[in-house]
């Protein structure tokens, strides 16, 4: 355990995705790193405990014990990624509560173990272009990115030829291409919808999913193995995750020193200088406190939990918070607004099947609101991430029959069908924030972090528009569609709860600059999620990469200057 | 099926497990306290139940392996949403009625034992499958008398290809695939995989 007033070149809290890379990064540069992570500590490999079992070994035959998920997980069951595989890699919704507003339904989901939310993500991993770093300017909603796509492009190379990402060139502005392993192929259904939607719309592309699942070995870490049952976690290390990528990276350098089962509940804070000097914790399993100090702090709690922790280290000298001069620290936050537009029946390609389990679907790159603004009611983008896939037994479930030809319809693969989910910008907005509810409070004592969060107008109308055009292009892509929605779930179903300490120009209105470095305080850092200004329509998690790296680079010249 | 409660299956994740391992029932008996234990003719109506579903063919049936226990421990553990309230006309209806329980979920095994007749068991096979069809037939209809059946169905399927007769011999079962082949001729004897996940989830 951590001996009192221990010191560190640099801290960063939380081993996530981009904890993981700020810590690879600044123990690369030589710094001597402390890494703190509030959860156990899962080793790569050795604690993957259910990996290899099939269903017929799991207690509940991987459904899991719906009576405990209802008590305990009400909000994580509800995860794509949650069976009773994966329950090891959530949080436990009893134990680790939050609170909302009244006119709130947020399901915030959530990892607490060493590597995060990067055991368990969805790994699609896409490029931001202009369209999105320009979009506050050219709309109003927010403020002003300060930094465009050719400050981010050269991070963007780095962080993709080091995690592995796979997928195809396509040319498009609004989704730039970047350095990519071989893609996984379109199914036969996917090949065809892809033929049919460009003959009918020459500006709308659908391609494979950009995953961050290896199609060829790499730096020890083998391809993917199409199981596609990524968040039990992957001893082949095929999907980039803290433990198969940037964790042994810096554990390389010798630099770094990481304990588990730690949370942070205050920066310190030093008036005199304006600078961070470290961080405090609890250790949760002997609820011991303890503290380090360190020339540089980076915040990676992910989106959230960074703000919850620039909120929880308010003191006298800052009583509204750390690097909260502006006063909008907590605002703005996003989730795409996220909805499945039309699921159809795709007949003719009853003669065809596949063979394993592509660990990715298909994407339609955002096409409204480009040179053109023709969104409906709305003024950004919206994309279409889904796939063909056929059913199986499980659609026995609603179907009349029993017996022996029951038995033999359900021994084949079953008709083909095919999917579009929405994912639409989320407009940034003042009235969407985090608080502190100083009445309740945690099992350490802290107090729980309370969301207030709703859609709008805007939202509201894109997913409109997207139920419509899907609907139409699979009807022209030869589907029946079945049905679609044109409402978001609740905030948090994209899984890509983001904002709340935004970067901007002015110190005035957003809490970081255009390096992830606080306005306020030099030596502070927030590189997850935290630091968006805006939520463009596509996965943001190799965006939170690109930045944290380059933060980091930027810190790393600012201490070996002495300038902080 | 009165005097099983949900108490019944305090113990069920441990009885499921050990079916994994022999999917006796004598064998879970074993393990459980007396009076956990859930009635025989209970246990026998479920696995019955469970084999007219899905009958011995080239492979074993669901009653064979064990499928009937799994679903009375499914029930017990609200798998398929049988822990929830049922619609307030539905849980005061005649054929309801005496099978909620307190927390104002239906016990979907008595319900069903009720539903089927109470001497089910002791008619003729032709006659227990015709009941039983026509109750399945009905559910699918949309009768909310019989609603119930379609989450006691689901688990019976879900019981049956999640194990390893149903998983791995009447479906494949390939946990390490190797490749992602996008476009694979169906043949006569093309059996689908129980490990296409994404198939079992969204399909």
């Amino acid at each position: 355990m951590m001996e009192k007033g221990s010191h560190f070149d640099a801290i960063v809290v939380g081993s996530g995705i981009t904890g993981g890379w700020a810590a690879k990064e600044l123990t690369e540069a030589g710094l001597k790193v402390l890494l703190i992570e509030r959860g156990r500590k899962i080793e790569h490999q050795l604690d993957y405990e259910t990996e290899m079992k099939a269903p017929w070994e799991m207690p509940f035959r991987g459904e899991g014990n719906a009576d405990l998920y209802a008590r305990e997980y009400p909000v994580q069951r509800l995860n794509r990624h949650f069976t009773e595989f994966t329950q090891g890699h959530f949080v436990n919704d009893a134990q680790n509560p939050y609170q909302t507003g009244p006119d709130t339904a947020f399901t915030w989901f959530r990892s607490y173990q060493l590597g995060g939310r990067s055991l368990t993500w969805g790994r699609q991993s896409y490029r931001w272009s202009d369209y999105d770093f320009g979009a506050n300017k050219r709309d109003g909603h927010g403020t002003d990115w300060p930094i465009r796509y050719a400050d981010l492009a050269p991070w963007y190379d780095k962080v993709e030829e080091f995690i592995g990402v796979s997928g195809a060139a396509e040319g498009l502005p609004q989704l730039p291409d970047g350095k990519f392993q071989p893609p996984f192929a379109l199914n036969v259904v996917e090949q065809a919808v892809r033929e049919r939607i460009s003959a009918n719309w020459p500006e709308r592309r659908l391609t494979i999913g950009r995953t961050a699942n290896l199609t060829q070995e790499k730096d020890g870490r083998g391809p993917c193995q199409s199981r596609s049952i990524c968040a039990r976690g992957c001893s082949y290390g095929a999907y980039f995750s803290t433990q198969s990528s940037t964790l042994p990276a810096a554990q390389a350098t010798g630099n770094l020193t990481l304990i588990t089962d730690a949370a942070v509940e205050k920066i310190d804070y030093d008036p005199k200088t304006r600078r961070v000097t470290g961080v405090r914790w609890i250790d949760s399993k002997t609820k011991t406190r303890y503290q380090a100090t360190a020339r540089l702090v980076f915040l990676n709690a992910g989106a959230f939990n960074s703000v919850h922790l620039l909120l929880n280290s308010a003191s006298e000298a800052l009583p509204g918070g750390l690097a909260n001069s502006s006063g909008v620290l907590g605002t703005h936050i996003m989730d795409h607004a996220n909805t499945l537009s039309a699921a159809a029946i795709m007949p003719g390609f009853e003669q065809w099947t596949t063979f394993g389990n592509r660990p990715t679907g298909v994407i339609i790159p955002r096409y409204r609101n480009m040179d053109a603004m023709d969104g409906a009611g709305h003024t950004r983008g919206f994309s279409f991430q889904g796939g063909a896939l056929q059913s199986t037994w499980t659609a026995g479930k609603r179907e009349a029959g029993i017996g022996a030809d029951y038995k033999r319809h359900l021994q084949k693969p079953g008709p083909w069908r095919m999917v579009l989910v929405a994912f639409a910008d989320c407009v940034p907005r003042a009235t969407n924030r985090l608080t502190l509810d100083r009445t309740k409070v945690d099992a350490n004592g802290i107090p729980q972090l309370h969301i207030d969060f709703a859609f709008g107008a805007e939202e509201n109308a894109a997913l409109a528009q997207a139920k419509a055009d899907a609907t139409e292009m699979l009807t022209k892509a030869g589907g029946h569609v079945m049905f679609g929605f044109d409402r978001p779930g609740p905030g948090g179903t994209a899984i890509h709860e983001m904002g709340g300490a935004r970067m901007g120009h002015d110190p005035a209105t957003s809490v970081l600059n255009k390096w992830s470095q606080a306005h306020d305080i030099a030596n502070l850092f927030v590189t997850d999620g935290a630091q968006m200004a805006s939520s463009a329509c596509q996965n943001p998690s190799l965006t939170y990469m690109a930045l944290t790296a380059r933060a980091a680079a930027h810190a790393v010249s600012l201490l070996k200057s002495s300038a902080i | 099926m009165t005097g099983w409660s949900r108490r019944s299956f305090l113990g069920a994740a441990a009885l499921v497990a050990i079916h994994a391992a022999a999917p006796s029932g004598a064998e879970v008996l074993r393990r459980l306290d007396s009076d956990e234990e859930p009635p025989p003719h209970c246990r026998m109506l479920m696995r019955q139940v469970a084999d007219l579903v899905i009958p011995d063919t080239d492979t074993p049936g669901a009653g064979a392996i064990g499928v009937g226990d799994f679903v009375l421990v499914g029930l017990a553990h609200g798998l398929e949403g049988t822990r929830l309230p049922p619609k307030a006309e539905l849980a005061a209806a005649p054929s309801f009625a005496p099978y909620m329980r307190k927390d104002g979920s239906l016990d979907h095994a008595g319900w069903l034992e009720a539903k089927l007749g109470q001497d089910w068991l002791s008619q003729s096979p032709a006659r227990r499958e015709e009941i039983l069809v026509a109750l399945d037939a009905a559910a699918f209809k949309g009768d909310p008398t019989a609603a119930p059946w379609r989450a006691i169905k689901a688990l019976i399927l879900t019981g049956y290809y999640t194990s390893e007769v149903g998983g791995s011999q009447e479906l494949n079962y390939e946990l390490v695939p190797g490749r992602f082949d996008p476009k694979v001729p169906v043949k006569p004897d093309t059996r689908a995989y129980s490990s296409d996940w994404t198939a079992v989830d969204f399909g």
